[in-house]
């Protein structure tokens, strides 16, 4: 039986202990808007991947101008969306010598990176910071979670091309060169961490008031640990300070809603949240295994995580190289086997179906989000949110035009619409253009980014 | 590609030099010796291998080459070819060579057949040059299981409260970060376990507790004095150590939190309980003392043999009997040391040592989770996949707990059934029930590892076999050999006529592939072995025909000229190949003991632990011994 869950702003209240996030609290407006200015919705970050490519004449606008008209039969489901998305053909991936036999390997991995990993330590993890967790970085402060990652598939995709990591199969978000962000899978469990609350009673776990003082004690008998170590082993200390203190600030930026929404129950505070605002989105956790079900519940804690500004930046592994199938569409083989298709027409049927699926999904995340009323337009309005893939034909590996779509026009910073058919520009460059159109100001490029995409912004 | 070849010489060498075997390091048995087989390494590789270098190798894998060279550079071996980062590129190199992969085929300059031997014969001398290293002893995260059992046997919670933790992907570096998300999920975590351990805050006191935190102090006696002794002895365990000083004053200033805001005793007590658990020296596994100085190697104290070794086997925390012996300084002596390796092992939580090490070198932890066609397959539910996987690990436990030897891994005439799974093998008349049991088998072509369903299942796709991938987890992970990956564009096959195609066998179609002269160097050395197993279809069931309706041909031949026709013939020839088995398999125990790829001088540990095995049969227990005690377990390198 599916059980239904809707956050409400009053049950989130009433669960002071418990409650992780608030939806838009009228007390704060909007966390970073200084005093007296207007608030304007914060523009949020989003990332959907797609491994193996596509099939080009499937996915690519036949021309600029047939875009809104006639859009390209992979994106059928972004129809009714179709003018505030953005497509651009001609940026190319990361090339991936001297990694010659791992495409696989580093799509996922190159993808937010813009930079392939250090090659004399393959083995481990060693490639740079991810553009998502640059921007969870800037923004990061402002929300309870600096970051939301998910994914489909368990990150454990036993292979080793090239003698990589086998994490570069399955990761693409990056805190640092050398530390992988893990994603979460049960929609139970990100529920439960960015709304304190579970459909099964009595799983949520009630937070302690003590707790950030006692991390505190604890980090600073960390720092007297590092001292005695080795360098290498300081490195990992380091990175085990940094994740404690964001549960800190976490845990700070708890306490503080908390405080807000006491002074709202109190009645000391006035609403400056616009009322045409929607309530906040309902969760359904379905009981099947139907992908599509999972998937779409997993875009609906992305929706409600965005919406309620419980945070600003996510990445959502939708599927992962190799060994995934497609039961549900009807297909035996897997996704990987098919998009080595020779140009046969029935492989190049399933691939051509199975990215439709995937951009459905998307389809399905940003109509939801087109739908929910913020200030004076949409979430979707103040979104950016970019679907694509590491190939763009799987068949042969190659990664001259990365396919992707965004959708969102990133508080009018983007200008959407619209096809740009001929852009030159690589992975990077992409990347540091929406990092731009979020506010991030960028102290060094992303990857091998030389540049910013001037075509697609309106402000550059 | 028969390693054997190239360093059976070597092999010969090394008996006669390092005949004894002892604890710990090895000084040379003879100084000069050593340094004359150093000198003559050098000097072929002065004479012979860098003028092979410099011909064939240096104008694309140069310094100056960037575009060309990858990643390889062979400018920097000059000057020291010994140099343990170097191992990889030598094993690379190696392959390529024999395989004729390098030079590329259209190079200008090929070499000779007689220059390509004797490159290939030198690779493997150049572990001579290495000097004695334990490698770097990193600190280490818990995994999510180690993290879970530790959880259970500090404070006897469920092992599945560790569940909602990310899986962890193996590979060095990885496994030792922190992400914020696990960060709170410990912090929620220790909140979790201890509400299961201590009941709720202002309940009363559970067993758990009492054993924990003692009696509460009498009204007016000091509860600083009596929270430290608590602290001490929970650090102890919880840290594997004893705690420092400083670790304590930090854990008592946590308690003083507690009082400090009007907490009793007990969930003062509580407050410190957690901030162990969320503490570095909890989730990591740290060394006790300061970094000495002066020295580069020193030897393991006995709590870090003990968690070392308590992890290695059980993957939780050393239990009494372990902490004991390293509180009295005796854990480290050989023969302690021996003993305790065969109580951990005929413990039942020696279970741990599949689950970690023998799924992870078999390549079935997808297993539980493949998908298969449905519709072709319809018997391979989640409980078949199930029950497949317990096969493989009784299968494994069986030859670990009764000591058998390693060849009994590619031969034996044994497996563990239910009705469910007899089926597969079509002895469903002889085993009925559910449960697991032995199962005497009477066709060769059954027992060991490269007849079980579970693998042969792992190295198929959902809808049809592959002998590709067959033929790739039959060497590497059984033979130890290194296999290149694929050319990043796979050149299209000449266009066929699919219908002409679609009439034939999975092998004749594969076969297609060696066609193509890039394609064919390494296919030719893979796809026969993966054939041989190719009467097993993609879930392990016997079959005379394939998909096609064409009989298979399941005959093949190895690189070396041995032939077979069945897979019975196949495991017999790789049963025979005794030292590749055993070698590959002691390698890989190697390194994940000691949770760090293998590098130069680890070769020389290797070969020791090869002699001492070879002496005894190559049972199990005994390279487990023998990992235990070398030299590079024991010790750690500290700058």
């Amino acid at each position: 039986m599916p059980s239904k869950f809707i956050i409400d702003r009053r049950t989130c209240l009433k669960g002071i202990g418990a409650s992780l996030a608030l939806p838009l609290l009228n007390t704060m407006g909007w966390a970073e808007t200084s005093p007296g200015k207007q608030a304007k919705p914060p523009v949020r970050l989003g990332f959907m991947y797609m491994p193996h490519g596509v099939i080009m004449d499937q996915f690519w606008p036949k021309s600029p101008e047939t875009f809104l008209t006639e859009p390209p039969p992979a994106l059928e489901a972004l129809r009714p969306v179709i003018n505030q998305c953005l497509m651009v053909k001609g940026i190319s991936g990361v090339s991936i010598k001297p990694f010659n036999g791992a495409p696989h390997a580093l799509e996922l991995s190159t993808w937010l990176t813009a930079k392939l990993p250090n090659a004399d330590h393959r083995g481990q993890i060693d490639i740079g910071i991810s553009a998502d967790q640059v921007a969870a970085n800037y923004v990061g402060e402002f929300t309870s979670l600096p970051s939301l990652e998910l994914a489909t598939m368990p990150q454990t995709h036993k292979e080793n091309q090239e003698g990589l990591n086998e994490g570069y199969y399955s990761h693409c978000s990056f805190r640092s060169a050398t530390q992988a962000m893990p994603a979460e899978i049960d929609p139970r469990s990100v529920l439960n961490r960015l709304f304190g609350k579970s459909d099964k009673p009595g799983t949520s776990t009630r937070r302690d008031p003590l707790d950030r003082s006692m991390l505190d004690l604890v980090i600073s008998g960390a720092r007297e640990l590092r001292k005695k170590l080795p360098h290498d082993d300081q490195h990992k200390l380091d990175e085990y300070l940094d994740s404690v203190r964001t549960v800190e600030r976490r845990i700070a930026a708890i306490e503080q809603r908390q405080k807000e929404a006491a002074l709202e129950t109190a009645g000391v505070s006035s609403s400056k949240r616009d009322t045409s605002d929607s309530p906040p989105i309902e969760i359904k956790i379905p009981e099947g295994d139907k992908r599509s079900e999972y998937m779409r519940v997993m875009c609906d804690l992305n929706v409600l995580a965005f919406q309620t500004d419980t945070t600003r930046v996510s990445t959502y592994i939708g599927s992962t190289p190799n060994g995934v199938t497609y039961p549900e569409l009807g297909f035996r083989g897997e996704h990987h086997s098919y998009t080595h298709h020779q140009n046969q027409a029935e492989p190049m049927s399933k691939v051509a179906a199975i990215a439709a699926f995937n951009i459905s999904q998307f389809a399905y995340m940003v109509k939801k989000m087109a739908s929910l009323k913020e200030g004076n337009g949409t979430l979707l309005d103040n979104c950016i949110m970019m679907w694509g893939s590491g190939l763009e034909d799987g068949d042969k590996h190659s990664r001259d035009n990365l396919p992707f779509i965004i959708a969102g026009s990133g508080g009018g910073s983007l200008k959407t619409g619209r096809f740009i058919s001929d852009v030159k520009g690589n992975q990077g460059d992409l990347l540091s253009t929406l990092l731009a159109c979020m506010g991030v100001p960028l102290d060094r490029p992303i990857g091998i980014a030389t540049k910013q995409i001037k075509e697609m912004t309106t402000n550059l | 590609m028969k390693k054997t070849i190239a360093s059976l010489p070597v092999i010969v060498v090394m008996a006669l030099l390092f005949g004894s075997a002892r604890l710990g390091i090895a000084a040379p048995d003879d100084e000069a010796e050593s340094k004359a087989r150093r000198d003559a390494v050098q000097k072929v590789f002065k004479d012979d291998v860098t003028p092979f270098l410099k011909t064939y190798c240096l104008e694309c894998h140069g310094k100056n080459n960037r575009e060309k060279q990858g990643d390889v550079s062979f400018q920097s071996t000059f000057n020291r070819p010994g140099a343990g980062e170097f191992r990889k590129q030598w094993q690379l190199a190696l392959v390529n060579v024999k395989t004729h992969a390098m030079p590329p085929p259209d190079a200008k300059k090929q070499p000779t057949d007689e220059e390509r031997r004797k490159f290939v014969e030198w690779v493997p001398t150049v572990k001579f040059l290495s000097t004695p290293d334990p490698g770097a002893f990193v600190i280490r995260r818990l995994t999510k299981v180690e993290y879970g059992n530790t959880l259970r046997d500090l404070l006897g919670v469920d092992p599945a409260i560790a569940a909602q933790l990310p899986e962890d992907v193996p590979g060095e570096g990885y496994l030792n970060t922190i992400s914020p998300l696990q960060s709170e999920q410990y912090l929620e975590l220790a909140n979790e376990a201890l509400n299961r351990a201590l009941g709720p805050k202002d309940g009363p006191p559970t067993e758990r507790q009492k054993q924990l935190f003692g009696e509460t102090p009498a009204p007016g006696s000091d509860l600083r004095l009596a929270a430290s002794k608590v602290a001490r002895s929970f650090a102890r365990s919880a840290y594997r150590r004893p705690p420092s000083d400083d670790e304590v004053e930090v854990l008592l200033r946590v308690f003083d939190l507690g009082q400090d805001n009007k907490l009793t005793y007990p969930a003062s007590l509580r407050l410190m309980v957690k901030a162990v658990l969320v503490s570095p020296q909890f989730l990591f596994i740290t060394p006790e003392k300061e970094t000495p100085t002066g020295q580069s190697i020193v030897p393991l104290d006995d709590y870090q043999v003990a968690a070392r070794l308590s992890y290695f086997l059980w993957s939780t925390m050393p239990d009494a009997e372990l902490a004991a012996l390293a509180d009295s300084g005796k854990l480290h002596e050989p023969d302690v040391l021996r003993a305790q390796v065969k109580r951990l092992i005929e413990d039942p939580r020696s279970q741990a040592l599949f689950d970690g090490f023998g799924v992870q070198w078999l390549g079935i932890g997808g297993l539980k989770d493949k998908t298969f066609d449905p519709a072709k397959f319809p018997e391979m539910t989640s409980a078949m996949r199930a029950t497949m996987h317990d096969e493989v690990r009784l299968f494994f436990e069986s030859i670990v707990r009764e000591n058998r030897s390693i060849v009994g891994f590619i031969d034996s005439d044994y497996t563990f059934l239910n009705e469910g799974l007899a089926k597969v093998y079509g002895l469903e008349k002889t085993v009925s029930g559910p449960q697991m049991r032995k199962v005497q088998l009477t066709d060769a072509n059954r027992g060991g590892v490269l007849g079980m369903p579970g693998i042969l299942a792992m190295t198929s796709f959902p809808e049809r076999t592959s002998a590709v991938k067959r033929g790739v987890w039959v060497l590497e992970q059984v033979l130890g050999e290194h296999v290149p990956p694929p050319p990043a564009n796979v050149p299209a096959l000449e266009k066929q006529d699919q219908k002409e195609i679609a009439k034939l066998t999975l092998r004749q179609r594969t076969e297609l592939h060696r066609t193509d002269a890039v394609c064919a160097n390494c296919h030719k050395i893979l796809d026969p072995i993966g054939f041989g197993l190719e009467n097993f279809d993609a879930i392990g069931r016997w079959r005379d025909k394939d998909d096609s309706g064409g009989q298979i041909d399941a005959a093949g031949e190895l690189p070396g000229g041995q032939r077979f026709t069945s897979p019975k013939e196949l495991k017999a020839i790789i049963a025979a190949r005794k030292d590749e088995v055993v070698r590959n398999l002691a390698e890989k125990l190697l390194s994940y003991a000691l949770c760090r790829p293998l590098e130069g001088y680890d070769e020389f540990v290797v070969d020791r632990l090869m002699e001492n095995l070879a002496k005894d049969d190559n049972r199990m227990q005994t390279l487990i011994t023998e990992v235990v005690i070398s030299y590079p377990f024991t010790h750690r390198r500290v700058r």
